[in-house]
């Protein structure tokens, strides 16, 4: 393994002394240099008070090396366990509704039955809107007093619900305002489908194959690649996701919605700096964790024909 | 490659401190403008249209301003905090790590606790001991919750409110009640009787307005004055305490019994101001500004004002009436400077002046936080409805401040948190009040 890493180095040193002709490589070094400052200030160094930080009680005014003791309060915060298990949801809500939904979607919109232009715009649309806007149109829709939900459901239940502050519904309450909104997944899905050689589905159809056949057996298989992608952005998405539990129900009730990114951010207005920072470096490793995984499993970049 | 490493590491540090330098706070510079006046910044003096707290004081300014042309003049800061939210002190603690904060600007009660600790706030308790007169012309209990416990000063009063209840006299009449009820148990018998007509009692929003109600229900309780001046900023379980366990439970059965509206629990106090604007709740707990927010505004239902009464709240018996008077917020200072110091000191006294307080009162329907002659808050025609608590307050037995005054910090994001689990039935009284001490002192 090691060999092989060392002969790709090479490989790779040698492919871009071939490229970047020797009087070249100042000029170029100096061109990069800006972008090199840039990201150092604004990531390297940010991350690099993060990660040191994070071994401090620090609320902005005293500053105190604690080692550890950030890392033991979060593993014995019930908060902040409970923030995990609600990112959690919130990253599985994504994976087994909104992408297979999009997926399914994207899939059909790709036949170009009549209307699909019309109607992948009407999809598409609430993708634009900012999340703000959406929390507050949905904080109208669960509302027990005047929601629309309470009187479609009303006739049927037989009374209201405060669907957002009851902490029985409020963590499915917060996944109903964005595992419908498919329009990115559709959109993706069904450029990708447009790439796929007409020839391939057109020999298929030749040896009999069926519609449903065609699009289970050959389409489905080559979106890996993009369906990977697309869980991969709605999972970072996820991960740091605030802004729509934040006002729709600041967390609330009883933290049965608080998400890490939302904890990290209360703990920073509590003046808890360095616990906040211990928080966001869990959001991190969380997402770099996910990243690795979703790229081995759908083995992202990897040729599928 | 070597001339590569030398522009780098020659560039990167002077990059690194031109940034750095760029980023970091300048509290140096002359306060002297080209016209010889000595300029101070307000980061709450900002024109708006929404919020006439921030209207008044940018008016106030611009008089200021006129009166001591050539020697002071207050510049406005515009931010998106200026005016209240939970990112208020967080923005103003950065400032203050800084050493950037503006020389002028208000803060809550809970918020000066906090930022005083960074030791950027100016005392101004000498210059209040130098000048008696000014000393003695602030209400009593007007620095309830504005000074430190060293007898620090660290605002100067905006205003001084008697907090009560608006209560819709036709939808109450309809109920078969003819005036407010003067105990909780009358309170009660009133809202089964509204309830059964259809209307909701009393409009709640799982914040600002249920706090109120807390506030109410520990304060008039024989032994709840006491926990609302003292216990809740020192006690770590408030479960402890007779009297708020009992005004908690008698809260919440509000809730159950259904004398609350539906969506009590969202923290948007609009949500409940709209129950009784919309005239479809009887009463709602709020500040003498409510008139000029909300009830005199096209949003209240046709005739509505004319309907509303204030009265002080209920108590637990009879003759126990009780109001929450509040300062709650006041004009802090940021700057060290003497000469800047000066001209603050020059605009917080014009702020806490007999014709500013008036003009503040009639402007925003707050009431003065110094004594004013009654003639001249008679010849001022304060809108009455906002004004009318103040004449009542010497025939109120009880006066206590607002829980939030001396509670932690933290109150108002762990009510929001826990109160819907704890009316919903997830948690018990005790471990409700007992987290709630808690993540009060964690936010605080």
């Amino acid at each position: 393994m090691r060999t092989t890493r060392q002969e790709r180095r090479r490989t790779l040193q040698r492919s871009a002394e071939a490229r970047v002709p020797p009087a070249m490589r100042g000029p170029v070094a100096l061109s990069i240099l800006p972008a090199l400052v840039l990201f150092a200030l604004f990531f390297l160094v940010p991350l690099g008070v993060l990660a040191v930080t994070t071994f401090a009680r620090w609320d902005g005014v005293d500053f105190a090396f604690t080692g550890w003791d950030n890392y033991d309060r979060l593993l014995s915060d019930p908060v902040f366990w409970k923030s995990v298990r609600n990112t959690l949801f919130y990253c599985a809500a994504s994976m087994l509704i909104q992408v297979p939904l999009g997926v399914a979607v994207g899939m059909t919109l790709a036949l170009r039955m009549p209307g699909w232009t019309v109607f992948r715009t009407v999809i598409f649309i609430p993708f634009v809107i900012s999340g703000a806007a959406y929390a507050l149109v949905f904080s109208m829709f669960y509302n027990p007093s005047y929601g629309l939900l309470n009187n479609l459901l009303g006739p049927v239940t037989g009374g209201t619900r405060d669907w957002l502050f009851d902490s029985g519904t409020a963590r499915w309450a917060v996944a109903g305002t964005f595992v419908f909104i498919i329009g990115f997944v559709v959109v993706a899905v069904m450029a990708e489908v447009a790439a796929i050689p007409a020839e391939l589905l057109e020999a298929a159809e030749a040896d009999g194959a069926s519609l449903v056949q065609r699009q289970l057996f050959i389409v489905l298989p080559l979106l890996r690649n993009i369906i990977g992608t697309v869980i991969l952005v709605r999972l970072l998405v996820d991960i740091g996701m605030f802004d729509l539990v934040y006002i729709l129900t600041a967390g609330g009730p009883n933290d049965a919605t608080t998400t890490l990114a939302l904890y990290a951010y209360r703990s920073y207005l509590h003046g808890q700096w360095g616990y906040a920072n211990a928080v966001g470096s869990v959001i991190l490793l969380l997402g770099a964790t996910l990243i690795v995984t979703v790229r081995r499993v759908f083995r992202i970049g990897e040729r599928a024909l | 490659m070597r001339v590569i490493r030398t522009v780098v590491a020659a560039t990167t540090p002077l990059i690194l401190t031109g940034a750095l330098t760029a980023c970091s706070a300048q509290d140096g510079g002359s306060p002297v403008n080209a016209a010889g006046e000595i300029e101070i910044t307000c980061a709450t003096c900002q024109e708006s249209t929404t919020d006439p707290f921030l209207q008044f004081n940018y008016e106030a300014a611009q008089r200021f301003n006129e009166a001591h042309r050539g020697r002071y003049r207050v510049v406005t800061l515009r931010h998106a905090n200026a005016g209240s939210g939970e990112a208020r002190l967080p923005y103003y603690q950065r400032l203050a790590m800084a050493n950037d904060l503006p020389d002028v600007f208000q803060l809550n009660s809970a918020e000066i606790e906090s930022l005083s600790s960074t030791g950027r706030l100016h005392d101004f308790a000498p210059e209040l001991a130098a000048d008696a007169e000014w000393s003695a012309s602030f209400q009593p209990r007007a620095f309830d919750g504005l000074s430190g416990p060293e007898g620090q000063r660290w605002a100067i009063p905006q205003q001084q409110d008697p907090v009560g209840i608006f209560y819709n006299r036709e939808l109450l009449a309809h109920a078969g009640h003819d005036a407010f009820p003067t105990t909780w148990d009358e309170f009660e018998s009133m809202a089964a009787d509204v309830r059964a007509t259809g209307t909701t009692p009393i409009a709640l929003d799982g914040d600002w307005a249920t706090i109120l109600m807390w506030s109410n229900l520990i304060g008039t309780h024989p032994e709840g004055a006491a926990f609302l001046a003292d216990e809740i900023a020192t006690s770590d379980d408030w479960s402890a305490n007779a009297a708020v366990v009992a005004a908690t439970e008698r809260l919440r059965s509000w809730h159950t019994e259904g004398y609350v509206n539906a969506d009590a629990f969202s923290g948007d106090f609009q949500n409940a101001a709209s129950k009784y604007l919309a005239g479809t709740a009887v009463a709602i707990p709020n500040g003498p500004w409510f008139v000029k927010t909300n009830l005199r505004t096209s949003q209240a239902a046709p005739g509505l004002y004319e309907d509303t009464e204030y009265v002080p709240s209920p108590g637990w018996g009879a003759s126990e009436q009780g109001l929450i008077v509040v300062s709650g917020a006041g004009w802090v200072s940021g700057t060290a400077d003497p000469t800047r110091l000066e001209a603050v000191e020059a605009f917080v006294r014009f702020m806490s002046s007999t014709d500013e307080v008036v003009e503040q009162a009639r402007s925003t329907g707050s009431n003065p936080p110094v004594t004013v002659p009654a003639a001249t808050l008679a010849a001022a025609e304060l809108e009455p409805l906002s004004s009318g608590l103040v004449g009542r307050l010497p025939e109120v037995a009880l006066t206590y401040p607002h829980a939030r005054v001396h509670a932690p910090g933290g109150i108002d994001a762990a009510w929001k948190n826990l109160w819907p689990a704890y009316v919903n039935g997830e948690i018990d009284t005790a471990a409700f009040l007992s987290r709630l001490a808690a993540d009060s002192a964690v936010g605080g």
